[in-house]
């Protein structure tokens, strides 16, 4: 108990000394603290990020997997992926029962083009060049926006066995509700009418404001879409409601190669109403063989997605590995946009995470080092009063116990307060460095497209570019008591470390060589 | 009985060959001052390093009540055992008397009642108050550095009082204040009060004087 308080008093009555000794400290526990809080950011951001956040993932052909094993066994990608078909949607609903899945919902889509009084929303100036005039039965034009040439009869369409033209518009159909995950976040909103009927082919459909305007639709109007690969098909469909979209088609328009691509050309209807003009389309299509031998139809192409819902990313990983178990090709592999997205916009983070990393070795290591120092000339300055406190009977043993109790009293005042200046400090440090780390980036991704023709846009993009994703932009808080913790564990080593050196001076000391030298 | 007893106690320095303290065969008991007296070089200092347990002898045994003394742990003997009273004081700057004081005190481990009146008590038997207590050592005379020293000595109620020329530094006065606190210490308290000393007035005041010679 005595050395507790001799300790203290020590503290006080030397505060000269310990003052230098508690800055050093102080200004490793700031930078300490900043450092860790930047960690403990990435790490709970990445490791909580995603756990309270519903995750969806889909099934596809795991293409890079195929080239791979194409390379290897030496046998044709093409075939390869002939073999690896998109799942059907059979497929899919039997993986959607696994116990890890939440919800699964299912989307078909397609590309058409446009019919009669119909004109597709377009700021491009590669648009549509010829209209078409077709009636039900009668098509005269079928022009694509892919710079395609024009074709007068469906029959002449040379269309590739796996590929279909692409149309004006985007047409989706939903299996219900919740599939609609621009309407459930509220980017999309019905403004008149009422969505259609998920149940049958009713042949309704939502139509956005803007394409309504510009064709003078409203709801109860009809609208004519075509098989962009057969002209003589053309689909009417009644708008059950308009809907207004908040997604940007700003920046990125003259980067878009169709107008099916843009938000406003979006029709959305039942699956079960594209399903039935996929099944018309297909009832009525052309089959043939190309020139390489290759079977062509003029079909209508239609894609069909399952989404799978999973309650948290456990049940997302779970599921990664369930699905083998229950029979899924290796050629396939479960894919969450949400996740990949989530990773993508860590990565200033992460970068910043590196690099306190490294800042935190070397304060610890200089700040140790000036320590160590510190405490061995302290050493020296006190050597009469441990000449002194030995001679009088105590324990060398004692009076290491001491010497370190005052290391730790000035070391974890230290740290306190730093931790408390650190924890202020550490959220708009880490945001500015964040911001920092992210114009870094953005400056790097636009500059690469400067670099290969893209134009400027710094933030804007191009599908599947770095550009396109939001970075984590900010933290509110940073210093939790995992990081006071370290602080501690940090303070502790720093104390122990430079104590050792001031131990060996003291067990070395013999009391009374001090004594009689000063003497 | 003697509570201190020399064996055959000889001394060498570490790396010489000359003996300093050759075959001494003393005798120190309770309720007596004994004054060492010998010229300088004489090793007056060094006897009473071995005395206090700050070096081993070369040869020879030292008995603290018939207990070998190399068999009993140096830094215990030295905190409860014997009270050290150094040539230059040996005080921390950095604490008032009383602090000096309850320091050793808190390092023999022994019990006191009222830490804190048994201090105030050990400085006033060598005529400090309470206001000279509670000052640093630094703002003390020192003749009054002297006294905080025997104090320190005291506090812990050791057996054997050692005292490394006690009076060097002080006027005749203070000299005389300092003689009779061991006066009283070795006659009151029967304490057994070695002094190592130059001076004829300490001498005086010894029961027992031994001379130190330097080995030939």
């Amino acid at each position: 108990m005595y050395i507790l308080k001799s300790s203290i008093r020590n503290v006080t009555r030397n505060a000269g000394r310990n003052i230098l000794i508690g800055m050093i400290v102080l200004v490793i526990a700031i930078s300490s603290c900043i450092a860790l809080s930047i960690k403990q950011s990435a790490k709970q951001l990445e490791a909580t990020g995603l756990s309270n956040i519903q995750i969806t993932g889909s099934i596809s052909v795991d293409r890079q997997s195929l080239m791979t094993q194409a390379k290897a066994s030496g046998t044709d990608v093409q075939s390869l992926m002939q073999e690896n078909q998109d799942l059907t949607l059979a497929e899919m609903q039997n993986y959607a029962t696994s116990q890890y899945v939440k919800d699964f919902y299912y989307t078909l889509s397609s590309s058409v083009s446009k019919g009669s009084g119909l004109e597709p929303v377009s700021t491009s100036k590669t648009t549509t060049t010829a209209n078409a005039t077709a009636t039900t039965n009668q098509i005269t034009s079928g022009q694509t926006t892919s710079g395609q040439t024009p074709t007068d009869n469906a029959t002449k369409v040379d269309v590739p066995s796996g590929m279909g033209t692409q149309g004006d518009f985007t047409i989706t159909g939903y299996s219900g509700e919740n599939a609609m995950a621009s309407f459930v976040s509220g980017t999309n909103q019905v403004t008149s009418g009422q969505v259609f009927s998920f149940d049958t082919a009713d042949m309704t459909c939502l139509i956005s404001e803007e394409l309504a305007t510009m064709n003078g639709l409203s709801v109860g109007s009809t609208i004519q879409v075509i098989n962009p690969n057969a002209t003589t098909e053309v689909y009417t469909l009644t708008v059950a409601g308009i809907y207004n979209t908040t997604t940007a088609a700003t920046n990125s328009d003259n980067m878009r190669f169709s107008t099916a691509s843009d938000p406003a050309n979006q029709i959305y209807t039942s699956y079960n109403t594209l399903k039935a003009i996929g099944g018309q389309s297909i009832s009525v299509a052309t089959v043939g063989t190309d020139t390489n031998g290759n079977q062509t139809t003029t079909a209508l192409r239609t894609q069909e997605n399952g989404t799978y819902i999973f309650a948290d990313m456990t049940a997302y990983e779970n599921f990664k590995t369930d699905v083998t178990t229950m029979g899924l090709p290796t050629a396939y592999t479960v894919t969450s946009t949400d996740v990949t997205n989530y990773e993508n916009s860590l990565l200033p983070l992460q970068n910043l995470n590196n690099f306190a990393t490294i800042f935190l070795f070397l304060v610890l290591l200089i700040g140790g080092s000036i320590l160590v120092v510190l405490n061995i000339l302290s050493m020296r300055e006190r050597k009469y009063e441990i000449g002194v406190l030995t001679a009088i009977g105590m324990k060398k043993k004692n009076v290491v116990i001491q010497f370190i109790t005052e290391g730790f009293i000035v070391t974890i005042l230290a740290i306190l307060l730093g931790t408390g200046i650190g924890a202020v400090a550490s959220v708009p440090i880490t945001n500015a460095l964040l911001s920092q780390q992210i114009t870094s980036l953005q400056t790097k991704q636009s500059t690469q497209q400067s670099n290969f023709g893209r134009g400027g846009g710094g933030g804007s993009g191009q599908p599947g570019q770095a550009a396109s994703v939001t970075y984590i932009q900010s933290i509110s808080s940073a210093t939790d008591i995992t990081v006071v913790m370290e602080l501690i564990g940090i303070g502790i080593l720093l104390t122990v470390l430079s104590s050792c050196g001031a131990m060996v001076f003291i067990l070395r000391y013999d009391p009374l060589n001090i004594l009689s030298n000063r003497s | 009985m003697s509570v201190l007893k020399l064996e055959n106690l000889s001394y060498t320095y570490h790396g010489e060959q000359k003996k300093v303290l050759d075959e001494l065969n003393y005798d120190f008991e309770n309720g007596k001052i004994y004054c060492i007296m010998g010229k300088s070089g004489a090793g007056k200092t060094t006897l009473l390093s071995l005395l206090s347990g700050l070096t081993t002898p070369t040869d020879g045994k030292i008995f603290f009540n018939e207990q070998d003394i190399s068999h009993i742990d140096k830094y215990d003997y030295r905190n409860r055992m014997v009270g050290v009273i150094f040539q230059g004081y040996n005080l921390l700057p950095h604490l008032t008397a009383e602090e000096n004081v309850q320091l050793s005190m808190d390092i023999s481990g022994k019990i006191f009642p009222d830490k804190v009146h048994h201090g105030f008590k050990a400085l006033s038997k060598v005529e400090l108050g309470e206001e000279k207590a509670t000052r640093r050592i630094l703002k003390l005379s020192g003749g009054e550095q002297q006294r905080v020293a025997i104090a320190r000595a005291l506090s812990y109620d050791p057996e054997i009082i050692l005292a490394d020329e006690p009076t060097g530094n002080l006027d005749g006065e203070t000299q005389e204040g300092i003689i009779n606190i061991f006066k009283k210490l070795a006659h009151e308290e029967n304490k057994c009060v070695i002094i190592v000393t130059h001076s004829p007035e300490v001498a005086k005041a010894a029961d027992v004087l031994y001379e130190l010679t330097s080995v030939s």
